[in-house]
């Protein structure tokens, strides 16, 4: 890693798009859908960044932009000191050796053509690397990810959807990548695939130092991956902070409700749950001001006139107007100490886990 | 007391090209009025065919219930004509599916599309049903429902559709619904409203309810009993305090420390290895052994049938009840 310790890998600044749904007689546009408006984030090397909200936040297009999968509007995307936003489509490709990605729909996202081999390797190709020991690079890559090397020349079709998403990140990581964008990885899979999935993830990131940005909105996977999280609604960023103090100190209306809304899997547990009204508003015409005060219990005057900006200390940033006078609830999440651990099944799940893995005592 | 639906050794077969498998295999479980049944699963445990078996939804010349019976109030289902089972669906047996994209018709206003329901099984005039509808469409929270209904379901958000779907469905008065998925395509804060409302409905008609999901925390949160499918089989029933404290199914126990936990710190997850194996290949014996680190021999040769650990909890499987504090595992 060449890397400094103080400069981050990923730094972007006012990151916008604007997709344009109607244009008039002259080509101006005259309607659009505000996607994602005014971003900045920063990621460390080997860190996880979470973006988090509910469909249609601008999760999804911040990742492609960042990749620029998507030409963004306006904005800057500086990768280890580099714009990308000012290199060329040639210079970009190339740049793409350090960026990968990993898609949601493990069905859709690999080309039914290819064989296991074929995929894996045309990365490699491409990017001129490990010139004469292709199928041995693609035999390693299956390891890496936990699948037998005799799957080589098997088509997609003979592969469950766990097994698929493996092949996806196999092919991410073929180029050895420094960024991966985690679009979705797990939400398409069952229970028990997702945590087989989620594991990999967080042993590959261990074993080879990688930065992901993590796209989800399952808020109980994002904790469990990520060391930063950033809630989106309506393509705003509306609070930022380390994992710990988000989850634990969530301070902007819509992220508490966010929390307080996520079903636990603990019955007759008792908590105080906050219901927001109505549906997110349209984001052709996205309300003024705060754009989460339709919905807001705690909506003035001033949220509608004035848009609040990310504010706050130690990294804990909020973008409301009155945070420091709304209490952090309570009750959204119960504390660990108020369930009694179960130590039976804790013993019995550890059984679960593969040797020579962490487990919780 | 009897059971308002009583199910025992469903089997439902599905046609494919050069055979037939067995989706459900011998699924027995009955519901009280009044009472919520989750039954909980990943894809392809046959949950969602279970359901299909007991609306006499099956695929018409693809899936046939194969044996077993399905007792609604008394009557066995499967030995009802077609019309007479479509007088019972939609009156006192009710679904709601996972899609509220797919599952109203575009071409209809959501007015059109319960008046028609409301009309097929009660004798009211048009005005009057139109009446009912837009008192559903008030039950279920929707705002201005005197405007909503003469709406096509395009204009509709994802929660609205399925609060639509529910106004739908309970517009008859049910004394039985089955809810497959009902919140499984929505956002997080919309299904903590559908789930509320669900709550609600259910405190004021008295109706039960199954409840279908692969969501540990959406059963926690509304289901009485539990039961646990795996491959066609129920693997694991108990009450739902009773299930997510003392789990007794290894398969259940894996599923459990499969999900991140929101208010616990963990350092790894308690994956299962391996994968659900598909409907065609015969595993011999108990279908979890090739994923179950407790399997011994026994497991790998004859498979275990659901047996009584006291208090209505019963599991499949020959290592229960599991005791790893007195006993150590080998």
């Amino acid at each position: 890693m060449n890397t400094s310790v103080a400069a981050p890998l990923l730094r972007v600044e006012n990151l916008v798009k604007h997709f344009s749904i109607q244009k008039s007689f002259f080509q101006r546009d005259t309607a659009v859908v505000h996607a994602v408006d005014g971003l900045d984030f920063e990621l460390a090397a080997g860190q996880t960044m979470a973006l988090v909200g509910e469909s249609g936040c601008g999760k999804s297009t911040v990742g492609r932009l960042v990749l620029r999968l998507l030409e963004a509007t306006s904005g800057k995307v500086w990768f280890d000191g580099e714009d990308l936003m000012s290199l060329g489509s040639k210079q970009m490709r190339a740049r793409r050796r350090e960026l990968q990605m990993i898609f949601q729909d493990p069905y859709s996202s690999l080309n039914p053509r290819m064989t296991v081999e074929q995929t894996l390797t045309e990365p490699l190709a491409l990017h001129g690397l490990a010139r004469g020991r292709h199928r041995e690079r693609a035999a390693e890559l299956l390891d890496l990810v936990g699948l037998a090397r005799q799957y080589l020349q098997r088509y997609p079709h003979e592969f469950s959807g766990g097994q698929r998403q493996r092949i996806g990140i196999a092919r991410a990581l073929a180029v050895e990548p420094r960024l991966i964008v985690c679009d979705e990885p797990v939400s398409a899979l069952d229970v028990s695939i997702q945590a087989q999935v989620v594991n990999l993830l967080q042993d590959l990131q261990r074993q080879l130092g990688l930065s992901y940005i993590f796209i989800a909105h399952d808020l109980a996977v994002v904790k469990h991956i990520s060391s930063h999280v950033a809630v989106m609604y309506l393509g705003q960023m509306v609070e930022y902070a380390d994992k710990q103090s988000l989850f634990a100190q969530p301070r902007h209306p819509y992220t508490q409700a966010l929390l307080s809304a996520i079903p636990l899997p603990e019955p007759g547990l008792q908590r105080k749950r906050i219901l927001l009204q109505g549906d997110v508003p349209n984001p052709i015409n996205p309300p003024s001001g705060c754009r989460f005060r339709t919905r807001c219990p705690y909506a003035r005057e001033r949220c509608a006139q004035e848009v609040p900006t990310l504010t706050g200390a130690d990294g804990h940033r909020v973008a409301c107007h009155f945070w420091q006078e709304i209490a952090v609830p309570a009750a959204s999440l119960p504390a660990a100490n108020l369930l009694p651990p179960n130590l039976r099944l804790q013993k019995l799940q550890a059984a679960f886990a593969p040797a020579g893995a962490a487990v919780v005592p | 007391m009897t059971a308002l639906l009583e199910v025992q050794g469903l089997k439902t077969c599905f046609k494919v090209e050069g055979g037939e498998f067995t989706a459900v295999d011998g699924v027995s479980f009955s519901v009280q009025a009044g009472r919520t049944l989750g039954i909980v699963g990943e894809s392809g445990c046959g949950k969602s065919v279970t359901s299909l078996s007991i609306m006499g939804l099956l695929p018409k010349g693809q899936g046939r219930l194969a044996a077993g019976s399905i007792r609604f109030d008394g009557v066995d289902l499967a030995t009802l004509s077609a019309p007479e089972m479509r007088a019972l669906r939609g009156n006192r047996l009710a679904m709601i599916f996972q899609e509220p994209m797919t599952s109203l018709n575009p071409a209809f206003t959501i007015g059109n599309q319960l008046i028609e329901g409301i009309r097929c099984h009660r004798d009211l005039s048009y005005t009057q049903a139109r009446e009912h509808a837009i008192e559903m469409l008030r039950r279920v929270r929707i705002p201005s429902p005197e405007r909503r209904i003469d709406e096509y379901p395009h204009k509709l958000s994802g929660g609205m559709r399925q609060r639509v779907m529910i106004a739908m469905a309970l517009s008859c008065e049910p004394s039985l619904l089955i809810a497959d998925e009902p919140t499984t395509a929505l956002d997080v804060t919309i299904q903590a409203q559908v789930l509320d409302l669900m709550r609600t409905l259910r405190a004021e008609t008295g109706t039960a309810i199954i409840l279908i999901t692969h969501d540990l925390g959406v059963i926690a949160e509304l289901a009485d009993d539990v039961v646990v499918m795996y491959a066609g089989r129920i693997v694991e029933r108990a009450s739902v305090a009773r299930l997510f404290a003392q789990p007794q199914h290894p398969y259940t126990i894996g599923l459990l420390g499969s999900i991140p936990k929101l208010h616990l710190e963990q350092h790894r997850l308690a994956a299962i290895e391996g994968q659900v194996p598909t409907p065609m290949s015969q595993v011999p014996g108990c279908r979890f052994a090739p994923r179950c680190p407790f399997a011994d021999a026994r497991c790998r040769t004859s498979e275990p049938t659901l047996t009584d650990l006291g208090d209505g909890h019963e599991a499949a499987c020959w290592q229960a009840p599991l005791n790893p504090l007195t006993e150590p595992l080998t």
